[in-house]
């Protein structure tokens, strides 16, 4: 009977992620409740969950990279938000109206994106150093151009996106975070790229011979993650009311943890957005957790680290298991 | 089978005549850069990232990374300056630094044996939790005016000669050696060339790993105390431009960042590159914040450059095997 649970009821149970992930965003929101007696309530919840919005976009992109396998990842979001932020709050400076400014930015990240994509897929590079290498040189650009100060001198309305409400609901939920992962998990979920996606990830040789434009594919998911940083840096610029050209710095680290515990395959080919939706929710209120509980934040940083070493092992572990069950020995 | 020979190879040489053009633009450029108080400080700077940089070598050659060094060289280095203020014997400081850094390795190494997650995710993790122990074993104070226990072994001078040069030439030349002559040394050249292969061939591929990721964490401590010995202080930014540093001297040395194929000899030219590159800059009076975007772009034209170069070596090798297999399909 023990037996049978842990062979059979356990990996199963593990292995559907997203009951896993919704059981522990249950214990995480029972766990919070218990901390603070003012948590629990929606606005209290929404307001919280404000703070999640670049992460998901970030999440989305860093998902779809990692999907789409050949050791795919990208190390450069972080730095990429930073640079697309200090380009807004350029243009803004110059005296760009703010939403044609905003556009732009968008625009800009994908330029960004589109580099890494031209180094990983295009020239072969292997995507840990090519984006590490572009992590660097886009990070360090941000600090040069700023001197390491922030810019802000952004109109008054442009706090609208950032800090406003529509219906009690924060705009960038309503506007940004939740139409941006409706339209990709659509794309990812009921249109024939999102399965180019998945089989890139499962076998790429197959994936070639059956016609899909492989190299093409994986360009597009590069550039796709420049231009969600893109809008991650506006939502960002809007919020702080600055652009501060360290503000990505450990994004990528969140990112990756994120969509690890997401229950997406590093090595591509499994995953699923809303386990990165469900990983993003739960990543966010523990670190608001830790906050309210008074722990410093750098220790976030250690926390992430082990769920990132944690998240990983039980996939593989699982993986593994689910291997041995079908008669496919890993 | 070029690494295996005892000498240079012409990737090598391509990496010392790169320095020397360097050196010779840069004397040229700035007239500060050629004298021997000025190349003496670049040594001294440089003597840490070239200790990371052996170990770091052996971690690719098999193809794998690790972009936690700096972490941990921050970890080692503090426990280092709590040893010395407590006034322990250096010999006994040295030890520890050394076990800490090895031990550090080895969990690296298993996690990624063992736990089977992938080099880069791993050491990213462990980076993060070791930065986090770096700022809680601070508490938000830097350790300074260290007394200088360890300052002979970067400061000093023996027979004229700047200590920094003998402790590099030792090290590069054990490492070399052990690389070249000892089974291990086979054994991460074969493990990086084709892993399969190794395992048929009675290698313990787990085992070679591991042991790669610990020479990486000893000399890693080692470095720690290196570190404490140039400044007396350590920082809260400790070691943050090191792994990123280590990996671009590594591979504009001419190792392949896809493992098998590398030399200790190079990555030393690829040290003193970029060692000069940084001093370079500096006198040139190019803001520091600069180097890290030229290292991030030196790393992805390296890499690059050696990517376009081996493709057509590729292609010719995946020819021959068709030819090959098409004759035996005729016969």
């Amino acid at each position: 009977m023990i037996e049978r649970f842990f062979k059979q009821s356990l990996p199963a149970l593990l292995s559907n992620r997203v009951y896993f992930l919704i059981a522990l965003l249950i214990i995480v929101l029972i766990f919070l409740s218990l901390i603070s007696p003012y948590f629990l309530n929606t606005r209290t919840i929404l307001d919280i969950l404000r703070m999640g919005t670049v992460l998901l976009l970030l999440s989305i992109g860093q998902t779809l990279v990692i999907l789409a396998g050949g050791a795919g990842i990208d190390l450069s979001v972080g730095a990429m938000l930073s640079l697309s932020g200090v380009f807004l709050g350029i243009l803004s400076r110059t005296g760009v109206d703010i939403w044609v400014a905003a556009l732009l930015t968008i625009l800009f990240g994908g330029l960004l994106g589109s580099i890494n994509g031209f180094t990983v897929a295009i020239w072969g590079l292997p995507p840990l150093i090519g984006t590490l290498g572009s992590m660097w040189a886009f990070g360090a650009l941000a600090l040069v151009i700023t001197n390491g100060v922030p810019i802000s001198n952004f109109p008054r309305e442009f706090a609208f996106i950032g800090d406003g409400r529509i219906l009690g609901i924060p705009t960038q939920i309503l506007l940004v975070a939740l139409p941006v992962f409706v339209i990709i998990y659509f794309f990812l979920n009921w249109s024939f790229l999102g399965r180019w996606v998945y089989l890139i990830g499962v076998n790429e040789t197959a994936a070639k011979f059956s016609g899909i434009p492989v190299t093409r594919v994986r360009f597009s998911l590069y550039t796709l993650n420049g231009i969600l940083a893109g809008i991650g840096a506006v939502v960002m610029a809007s919020w702080l009311m600055a652009a501060r050209p360290d503000v990505g710095s450990g994004m990528e680290l969140q990112s990756i943890t994120v969509t690890v515990l997401g229950g997406t395959n590093i090595f591509g080919g499994f995953g699923s957005l809303l386990g990165t939706l469900l990983a993003v929710l739960i990543v966010t209120l523990v670190a608001s957790g830790l906050q309210l509980a008074g722990i410093n934040a750098i220790w976030q940083l250690a926390v992430l680290g082990f769920i990132l070493l944690g998240a990983v092992s039980i996939n593989q572990l699982i993986y593994s298991l689910k291997a041995k069950q079908s008669g496919l020995s890993a | 089978m070029k690494t295996f020979i005892p000498g240079l190879s012409r990737r090598d040489l391509f990496t010392i005549g790169l320095v020397i053009l360097e050196v010779v633009i840069f004397s040229i450029v700035s007239e500060n850069f050629l004298n021997s108080s000025n190349l003496r400080s670049v040594l001294r700077n440089a003597t840490e990232l070239s200790l990371v940089s052996i170990g770091m070598t052996i971690v690719i050659l098999m193809g794998g990374i690790d972009i936690s060094v700096g972490s941990a060289l921050g970890v080692v280095a503090i426990i280092v300056g709590w040893l010395i203020q407590a006034e322990v014997h250096p010999l006994i400081i040295g030890l520890v630094a050394i076990l800490v850094g090895t031990t550090i390795g080895f969990v690296n190494g298993s996690l990624i044996t063992f736990g089977r997650i992938p080099d880069i995710i791993a050491t990213l993790g462990m980076s993060n939790i070791l930065r986090a122990a770096v700022f809680g074993m601070l508490g938000g104070r830097w350790i300074t005016g260290l007394p200088p226990v360890f300052s002979p072994l970067v400061q000093g001078q023996y027979f004229g000669i700047p200590a920094s040069i003998f402790v590099i030439f030792i090290f590069y030349f054990v490492f070399w050696a052990l690389l070249t002559f000892l089974p291990i040394g086979r054994h991460i050249y074969a493990t990086g060339n084709n892993v399969e292969a190794a395992k048929l061939s009675g290698i313990d591929v787990r085992k070679t790993r591991i042991v790669g990721y610990m020479l990486l964490g000893s000399l890693v401590g080692f470095s720690s105390l290196l570190y404490v010995g140039r400044l007396g202080s350590v920082e809260i930014t400790v070691g943050i431009d090191l792994p990123i540093s280590a990996i671009a001297a590594v591979v504009i040395g001419g190792a392949s960042v896809f493992g098998g194929r590398g030399s200790i000899v190079g990555t030393l030219a690829g040290v003193f590159f970029m060692a000069f590159m940084k001093n370079g800059l500096l006198l040139l009076g190019i803001p520091s914040l600069w180097e890290r975007a030229v290292i991030g772009f030196l790393i992805i034209f390296s890499v690059g450059i050696d990517l376009l170069i081996n493709k057509h070596q590729a292609i010719a090798k995946f020819l021959h095997l068709k030819t090959r297999q098409s004759r035996v399909g005729e016969a």
